[in-house]
């Protein structure tokens, strides 16, 4: 548990803002796919405190980044705190991303904050990597810029098509398959479940079972005691699942290992 | 610094400050954050005879100061928390004192996992049977709602296993008294509430319940002063000790039950918000006491005025 004094707190794009905190502990351990569980300041009347995956950090500043949407009594709490004040965090807590071998060419699907929570892999690619960026509109596009100058390219699907492919962000998967068919590829996804799920069945098809899927879900203790966050995995028992906590088995899962409903 | 041993009869704490069953997983989950032989007790999450899947989700929902939760009751079953490394096995290297939360869908089922216990009981230091679990002999009616099945259940944990009980009330019952004096006179040695209150919420932009299961259990500081009120009540009602929850987050919280005749207390929901809140609480209680020039815990049980 450590105090996390807030450095900036900026707008970013629509309802999507940065915070940045000062929190060297959680910074020299955090990995791609950890979260930090905040006890928002000033929302004193909200009892749980709010999961965040985090999307950067600078080990030798001790700065740690979380983008986030405001979405509700917490995050809209969140984004009137200034510098200087202090949210409690928990973390760095859940089981990261498996990091990409030197010779493997990671590939990031997003959808919404997805892309905030996949962009430290571009910090454990050694030879680039590609980013699937999914969103409403051109205006909740996160981090494309980010990913190009970490030599990541980035392709964008949105559901207007105001930017790049009209449609699904697991549309520009074949894409990516067909381009870089000569590389060892790697994928990783975060993003709403109904995605996550279409990406389980894609990549099951596409032969990558061992792709990594971060599956968000309403979290209480965020430290696996109270069984509120719960997916269904695979299990060798008569039903053919059991629930797994993400914050503690999770939120990292392998596609193969998710249960997926008829 | 006063004396904060708590005598609950058949056991003994350093403390009056336990963990609520279901908020504070097996010990492991909280043990990394600080040493649990701090505490009074550890109270693990519901024990069956088998394991169990729990509800679908979404399972809890943030309320006005306090959460909804339908969990379900979902656990590895009395075999895994016998063997298993992360469960009992687990508490025995901590030194914790461990009180075994119980439930079943039947009166045989508390029966077995007491005798289950009863057969590998050190470490244990007592049993808490939790009686709000739906019967599915009675069409899903709670142990805990009946009176007479109440008293049925603890007798037959009573004849199955020596280890000291807790019967743990359901509030959701409109004399909480005569609960109490039924569980004692089947021959519980302590009693402890309260459990969470059955509520509901609704989102009402997609216009459905916010939990899978409809309804589920409040918790938290919305619930405390019912809390206090059906404390102050069971403690009036039996010679027992009285263990006292429902939604202490403060030493000022537990203060407020010891005066209303509770002998110890559990902090739940208080811990998802801040792990080390039953530390605070223990810290809290004592500072209590220090500021009022009193030296003990138990000169202040039951005495308010
Ligand atoms: C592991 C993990 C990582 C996350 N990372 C990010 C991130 O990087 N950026 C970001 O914007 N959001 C992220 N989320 C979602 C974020 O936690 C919620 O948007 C936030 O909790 C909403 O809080 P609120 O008080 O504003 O909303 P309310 O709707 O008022 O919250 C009520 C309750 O529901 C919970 N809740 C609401 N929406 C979600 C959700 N989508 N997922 C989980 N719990 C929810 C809240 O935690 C709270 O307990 C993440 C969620 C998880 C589980
Ligand atoms: C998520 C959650 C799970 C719970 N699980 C159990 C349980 O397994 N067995 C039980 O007897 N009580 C269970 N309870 C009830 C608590 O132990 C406690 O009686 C109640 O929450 C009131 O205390 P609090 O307001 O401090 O949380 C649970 C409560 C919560 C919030
Ligand atoms: S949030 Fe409590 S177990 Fe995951």
């Amino acid at each position: 548990m450590e105090s996390g004094m807030i450095i900036s707190n900026v707008g970013l794009v629509g309802d999507y803002f940065k915070v940045t905190f000062y929190a060297p502990e959680i910074c020299a351990t955090a990995r791609p796919g950890h979260f930090v569980h905040m006890k928002i300041a000033r929302a004193d009347d909200l009892i749980l405190r709010r999961p965040f995956s985090i999307c950067n950090i600078s080990p030798s500043s001790g700065e740690l980044e979380v983008i986030y949407k405001v979405v509700g009594a917490g995050t809209r709490v969140l984004s009137t705190l200034r510098e200087g004040e202090v949210c409690d965090l928990l973390g760095p807590l859940g089981k990261p991303f498996g990091r990409p071998a030197p010779d493997e060419f990671p590939v990031a699907i997003a959808g919404g904050y997805g892309s905030a929570a996949l962009y430290m892999l571009t910090r454990e690619a050694k030879c680039g990597g590609a980013a699937l960026l999914g969103a409403r509109t051109r205006e909740d596009i996160l981090l494309a810029d980010a990913y190009r100058t970490a030599g990541f390219e980035v392709a964008v699907a949105t559901d207007d098509g105001s930017e790049g492919h009209m449609g699904l962000v697991t549309d520009l998967v074949d894409d990516v398959l067909l381009r870089h068919h000569d590389k060892k590829l790697r994928f990783y996804a975060c993003g709403p479940t109904p995605m996550l799920m279409a990406v389980c069945r894609l990549m099951l098809d596409r032969g990558y079972p061992d792709a990594e899927v971060s599956l968000d879900h309403l979290m209480c203790c965020g430290v696996g005691a109270c069984f509120a966050c719960v997916v269904k995995i695979k299990a060798d028992n008569p039903d053919g699942y059991y629930y797994a906590r993400t914050c503690s088995e999770g939120p990292v899962f392998k596609v193969k290992d998710v249960y997926l409903e008829k | 610094m006063a004396d904060l041993a708590t005598d609950l009869g058949r056991i003994k704490l350093k403390n009056p400050v336990m963990t609520a069953s279901g908020t504070f997983g097996y010990g492991a989950e909280y043990h990394k954050f600080y040493d649990i032989a701090e505490l009074g007790a550890v109270v693990v999450k519901g024990i069956a005879p088998f394991p169990s899947h729990g509800n679908p989700t979404p399972r809890v929902a943030e309320t006005a100061c306090g959460m909804l939760n339908a969990i379900g009751l979902q656990g590895p079953g009395i075999d895994r928390f016998l063997h298993d490394e992360h469960y009992l096995p687990f508490l025995r290297t901590t030194g914790a004192t461990v009180i075994v939360n119980i439930w079943g869908r039947t009166i045989g089922d508390y029966a077995e996992v007491a005798r289950r216990l009863e057969a590998d009981k050190e470490g244990i230091a007592a049993l808490e049977i939790n009686i709000s679990c739906p019967n599915v002999k009675a069409g899903g009616i709670a142990f805990g709602t009946d009176k007479n099945l109440a008293a049925e259940v603890v007798s037959a944990v009573r004849e199955a296993t020596t280890l000291p009980l807790i019967t743990k009330l359901s509030p959701n019952v409109s004399r909480i008294g005569e609960f109490a004096a039924a569980v004692e006179a089947a021959g519980s040695d302590m009693i402890s509430l309260i459990n969470t209150l059955t509520g509901m919420a609704i989102d009402i932009e997609k216009m459905r319940f916010k939990l899978a299961n409809r309804t589920g259990g409040l918790s938290g500081p919305a619930v405390k002063p019912v809390a206090v009120r059906m404390v102050y009540e069971a403690a009036q009602a039996v010679k027992v000790p009285v263990i006292g929850m429902g939604g202490i987050a403060t030493g000022a919280d537990a203060v407020e039950f010891l005066l209303a005749g509770a002998r110890a207390v559990a902090v739940g929901t208080a811990t998802f918000g801040d792990p080390y809140a039953p530390l605070k609480v223990i810290r809290g209680i004592n500072d209590y006491l220090d500021r009022h020039g009193i030296g003990a815990v138990s000169e202040i049980i039951g005495k308010v005025k």
